[in-house]
């Protein structure tokens, strides 16, 4: 089409705007490769990146309050876990007896106590559960009396409060096999009851629940939390709960008067939650020369408590009680070496930066650099995968932010004096934390949400690590529009059958578009695999060989039904040119979803996605050397190979191949965890659309 | 140039799409009620919209009250009478609304065969305008698509369209009588498109500015080029295609205009007194156009929606909130006029943009309008053929309209995200509907000039 002078017609408020597009398109290799590696470069630099961490409310005030704690609150807990030791090894039915025991001790220092049943409820698989509310499902099960845990519950209620608000201690133990460690978690948890119900300073509720955890620590809390926020009005379950509790044989009658009397039956609610702690002692089995204290802070899909939460309990941890705080680190990294020449890259650049100009504070020391990664590795793999790392993850489904605190003494605390130094620690910090979070008037709302931790006061926030997730996912609609103008460009023929040249893209939108149906089949195929009656088996409970068949048919069922897709799509007549631009850019918003979803997911995905869709080129068009980068690439890019890789290479792997795989993927499908729905909707379709661009025929 | 019968050899395969796509719809409904719960989000159902504040107003109705009374329920008393007693037939307290599901999927069909219909009509049009301009040399610049039956199956398939019929909203009834007005204008048969403007009007205020493309096709017909390139023609050719032509071209039939008026009056009439007898034992008309017209109009309930009003009117101070009122309303209606005077020789692609800007910019809006204006938009492939940015445009929408209920979730579920990330979304949302407008606009304004462009040249080749 000729363009005559009068149909110049300028459209002056674009053409900046299209210019820098056009210029952007005509360089696109340059820009693509740049975006990459600065993206890359940008995730390295991380670490050095990390800012300082700071107590954003200033209502909080930790450590303004000398603590109040004293002998009197220690030893009544170091008599409290005698008792519980003695009964543990005394009684056989210390299933039924230690919570009683914990009810007494609760009710005799002033609180009101209640008791929380629940039964085990297996964990089903539902497709689409991601995308429902916590509490949809209904609480029906078998109603046998073993399959029922108890939870006690004291509540203090605040003196001057509004009992309006409240703040949750959680101390998960198992009373069938009391550990020692437990127990010293519940005399920590009992020395900060006891204080508090004397303190006059306390303004919301206090609520301390001893979760009982011999069906699974997550699941007691969930349950409680459920019940919590719940309310049901006299349903069936509570009577069978009702009908086991009074069936349980002889028992001391001086302990049944007592709890018969201020023990109550019905579920004794404080409010909304301020906060929840989760406190676990374990042994590290470090030769350490400190009491160290281990913060847990994912919950699921990736999600962080506010990061004042974790500021002041490592401010009171460090500065009040001299604890060494720390997270989760991947040990295996700390050793390598390519990490350690980064890190004295950055340092050295850092200390050239510095001296051309002392102003510019760049750059931290090498083993900083490698602690920082190790750690920041660790937390980006647990939020990817989207299962909590402790019971802490439960209460974030109720906006509830919480962390669990596992607080390990240092060996040798075999003494009497030992433990009392101990329990005082404790109750020390506890005590702190409950205070600085009592003065608040509102939930937590002013520090961050969204931040990546690489040590425990150091952080990089949400406008941070977002710029190396989008240099990283930048190329991406860049390639696509330079691909589709390419082939808008090079293919004049105006065949009258086709659609005119800006539609044709819709014929190979409809060819991504089943391929994603495809994917979100093979998703949903899992639950339909759970309703056939493989002999012998229910969830869970199968062997590995049952694990291996239903792996193998998973695989069988959704290479079928991909041939079933192939003939309807008429993949033979496309264009790679156009199907590559189309699905990079499917590749592009799902990538931008998941980042909003849940971030670290998106980053780990796009590390491996951009990759293969910026070079994936048909075997007749590319040279040999890109030929068979593109090879590799298919090759490792499949989800299960990837994931082989990748544990292997951070030394987590443990068993064989195929069972390991499926477990990981049952842990998220019992999580509902997003990274489930992204590999099947997002990686899959994707890997399978460079599989086929890499072998298309090129007739076309 | 013509196809050697396009229609059958398209039509079988349109039965098909067609009663697949309203069978996937009753297999949604009857089959997954509960699972996915699309009433509940902001995007589809809007407070005039909502089947379940409709239940609520029918309850009140039932229990002696004014269904407006609560401020729930703000639509049209007829609206209430007819599908009200859909709506009590609950079982054990579940939400199955099944038969008000199937009376959507019957609006659903019927709005598709009436766009079907619509673009059958224009289709004829355009063939015969493109040859009363000498249509052997023209044939490059218009390709040839049954933009009917396209049309009708983007409007059945279109996510948009099904997600709204699962969502329980009363949109799907806006849509049918906006589409059926226009189709009897088209048909150029007063009564009814006088019935479906009015109706149409009733139900939600917008559709009054539909009038002006009604008019302009019961009184002049349907989508023509330019009139200026008819009357080039008439330079070469004889003095008996000239009288023939000049007869087609400068008709505006008056007579047709004032018939439409009095059947809309008529109908009006029939409604308003409907409406009184439905309303007498209450509080009459007075309190229904205060609850449905002046709520529209005073954006009273600022709940997140995809459009842009709710946020802006959460800010706002009190003493200019009228201001900002007539500011935000007025923004449409200084659109009509332009748009008439530029495109009144395309009544029927005039409409098309007033109903996507009037999706935009009012006061609640939901995906069923975009709905409706993406069907519409069907209609006039052959001219949009060259539209540039479809690609961008159409990874836009799909974009934002996937990203807005993370974003929402984000806020409300888990408390990391506040008012701004939704408000984000339905900004990008409102962009990009925006560009899709001015792009259609422009290339169908490109393709008049290609027309005219083209009929110059033949016309030299002619002389």
């Amino acid at each position: 089409m000729t363009s005559s002078p009068e149909d110049d017609h300028p459209k002056p408020k674009q053409r900046p705007i299209i210019r820098l597009v056009i210029f952007i398109i005509a360089h696109s290799f340059l820009f693509c490769v740049a975006c990459t590696v600065a993206g890359v470069l940008a995730l390295l630099l991380l670490p050095v990146l990390a800012k300082k961490t700071y107590v954003s409310e200033n209502a909080l005030m930790p450590g303004s309050a000398s603590p109040m704690i004293s002998d009197q609150d220690v030893s009544g807990a170091t008599r409290f876990i005698n008792e519980l030791n003695s009964l543990t090894l005394k009684s056989p039915t210390a299933g039924i007896e230690i919570p009683r025991l914990i009810a007494l001790h609760m009710a005799n220092l002033g609180g009101e106590v209640s008791y929380h049943k629940f039964q085990n409820q297996p964990n089903k698989f539902h497709p689409l559960h991601f995308f429902t509310s916590p509490d949809a499902e209904a609480n029906i099960g078998n109603s046998s009396c073993e399959s029922y845990a108890t939870n006690t519950v004291g509540i203090i209620r605040a003196p001057r409060g509004d009992g309006k608000e409240s703040i949750v201690l959680v101390t998960p133990y198992n009373p069938v096999n009391l550990s020692q460690n437990e127990a010293l978690s519940l005399g920590i948890a009992y020395s900060a009851f006891s204080l508090l119900t004397q303190v006059s300073w306390l303004a919301k509720d206090i609520i301390w629940l001893t979760a009982d955890s011999r069906f699974g620590q997550y699941n007691s809390v969930a349950a409680w939390l459920r019940d919590y926020h719940t309310p049901s009005f006299g349903g069936v379950g509570k009577l069978h709960a009702d009908s086991c509790h009074g069936n349980n044989g002889v028992h001391e009658s001086k302990l049944d008067m007592i709890i018969e009397t201020e023990v109550s039956d019905t579920f004794r609610r404080a409010g909304t939650m301020a906060a929840a702690l989760v406190i676990k002692v374990a042994n590290t089995g470090e030769e350490s020369g400190q009491d160290s204290l281990n913060i847990y802070a994912e919950a699921s899909n990736g999600q962080m408590p506010n990061l004042d939460l974790i500021n002041i309990v490592s401010y009171l941890a460090i500065h009040g009680q001299g604890l060494h705080v720390k997270l989760e680190k991947l040990k295996s990294l700390l050793d390598s070496k390519w990490l350690k020449f980064i890190g004295e890259l950055f340092e050295s650049v850092g200390k050239i930066a510095r001296s051309l100009n002392p102003q510019w504070k760049f750059g931290i020391p090498a083993n900083e650099y490698v602690e920082g990664s190790a750690t920041l590795v660790s937390s980006l793999y647990n939020q990817a995968l989207g299962v909590p790392t402790g019971s802490h993850g439960a209460f974030r489904d109720y906006q509830v932010d919480a962390i669990t605190m596992e607080i390990s003494p240092k060996l040798s605390r075999n003494t009497k004096g030992r433990q009392t130094e101990f329990l005082f620690r404790g109750g020390r910090l506890i005590e702190g934390v409950i205070r600085s979070v009592n003065n608040l008037l509102e939930k937590f709302h002013q520090s961050f949400f969204l931040y990546l931790l690489t040590s425990s006061n150091k952080f990089i926030s949400v406008g941070v690590y977002m710029i190396a997730f989008l240099l990283l996912v930048a190329p991406l609609p860049v390639l696509a529009a330079y691909l589709f103008s390419d082939a808008a460009k090079s293919n004049p023929n105006s065949e009258n059958s086709k659609p005119s040249k800006s539609w044709r893209w819709l014929y190979h939108s409809k060819t991504i578009f089943l391929t994603h149906l495809w994917g979100a089949i093979v998703s949903v195929i899992p639950y339909f695999l759970y309703q056939i009656p493989i002999p012998g088996s229910g969830f869970g409970s199968g062997s590995d060989s049952e694990h291996v068949a239903r792996l193998f048919l998973w695989g069988a069922l959704s290479i079928f039904i991909l041939s079933v897709v192939l003939v309807f799509s008429g993949y033979r007549s496309t264009q790679w040119a156009l199907l590559k631009s189309v699905m990079v850019l499917a590749a592009f918003i799902g990538l931008c979803l998941m980042s909003v979803i849940n971030f670290a997911t998106a980053e780990i995905g796009a590390l491996l996605l951009v990759p293969m869709c910026l070079m994936i080129k048909p075997l007749k068009v590319a040279g040999k050397l890109q030929s068979a980068l593109n090879m590799v690439l298919v090759i490792v890019e499949f989800p299960g190979v990837a994931l082989y890789l990748v544990k292997s290479a951070f030394g987590l792997q443990n068993g064989s191949g195929y069972v390991e795989f499926w477990y990981w993927l049952e842990s998220l499908w019992v999580w509902n965890s997003a990274t489930y729905i992204y590999i099947c909707m997002v990686h899959l379709p994707c890997w399978f659309l460079c599989f086929y661009i890499l072998f298309h025929p090129c007739n076309v | 140039m013509t196809k050697p019968s396009p229609e059958t050899k398209h039509q079988p395969w349109f039965w098909t799409s067609a009663l697949a796509s309203i069978l996937l719809r009753l297999v949604l409904i009857v089959y997954f009620p509960n699972t996915l719960n699309f009433s509940s989000r902001p995007e589809v159902s809007t407070p005039v919209t909502s089947l379940r504040r409709l239940a609520e107003g029918y309850w009140l109705k039932q229990a002696s009250m004014s269904p407006y009374a609560g401020s729930m329920y703000h639509g049209s008393p007829l609206l209430l009478s007819i599908l009200g007693p859909l709506t009590v037939n609950r079982g054990e307290g579940q939400t199955s609304n099944l038969l008000c599901g199937l009376a959507f999927v019957l609006a659903d069909f019927i709005t598709a065969m009436l766009i079907r219909g619509i673009g059958q009509l224009l289709q004829a049009a355009d063939i015969q305008s493109l040859k009363l301009l000498g249509a052997g040399g023209l044939s490059k610049f218009s390709e040839n698509f049954a933009s009917g039956d396209i049309a009708a199956l983007v409007y059945l398939w279109n996510p948009l369209t099904i997600i709204t019929c699962l969502g329980y909203s009363t949109a799907p009834v806006e849509n049918l009588m906006i589409v059926l007005s226009l189709y009897g204008a088209c048909m150029r048969l007063a009564p009814l498109a006088a019935f479906g403007w009015v109706v149409a009007s009733h139900l939600s205020l917008y559709p009054v500015i539909l009038v002006i493309p009604i008019v302009l096709l019961i009184g002049s017909g349907l989508d023509t080029p330019p009139k200026k390139l008819f009357l080039q023609q008439t330079h070469g050719d004889d003095h008996k295609e000239t009288t023939n032509l000049s007869l087609n071209v400068s008709t505006f039939s008056w007579k047709r205009v004032v018939v439409f008026f009095l059947w809309a009056s008529a109908w009006a009439l029939y409604v308003l007194i409907l409406c009184a007898i439905s309303l007498k034992e209450y509080s009459g008309l007075g309190e229904m156009f205060k609850r449905t017209y002046g709520f529209i109009l005073s954006v009273e309930d600022l709940s997140p929606n995809i459009g842009v009003m709710w946020y802006f009117f959460a800010e706002v101070f009190d003493f200019f909130r009228n201001f900002f009122l007539i500011v935000f309303h007025i923004n449409i209606f200084f659109m009509v006029l332009p748009l008439a005077i530029r495109l009144y020789h395309r009544p029927c692609f005039l409409a098309f943009v007033y109903i996507a800007i009037v999706s935009i910019l009012k006061s609640y809006p939901s995906v069923g309008d975009s709905a409706l204006y993406l069907g519409l938009l069907g209609l006039f492939v052959n001219a949009l053929a060259d539209m540039q940015f479809s690609f961008f445009l159409f990874s836009g929408y799909l974009g934002t309209l996937l990203l807005s209920p993370v974003m929402h979730n984000l806020w409300i579920w888990r408390g990391t995200g506040n008012a701004n990330f939704y408000f984000a979304t339905a900004m990008a949302y409102a962009c990009f509907q925006i560009i899709l407008v001015v792009e259609s606009v422009s290339s169908m304004l490109n393709h008049d000039r290609a027309l005219k462009r083209g009929t110059a040249t033949v016309e030299k080749k002619v002389q």
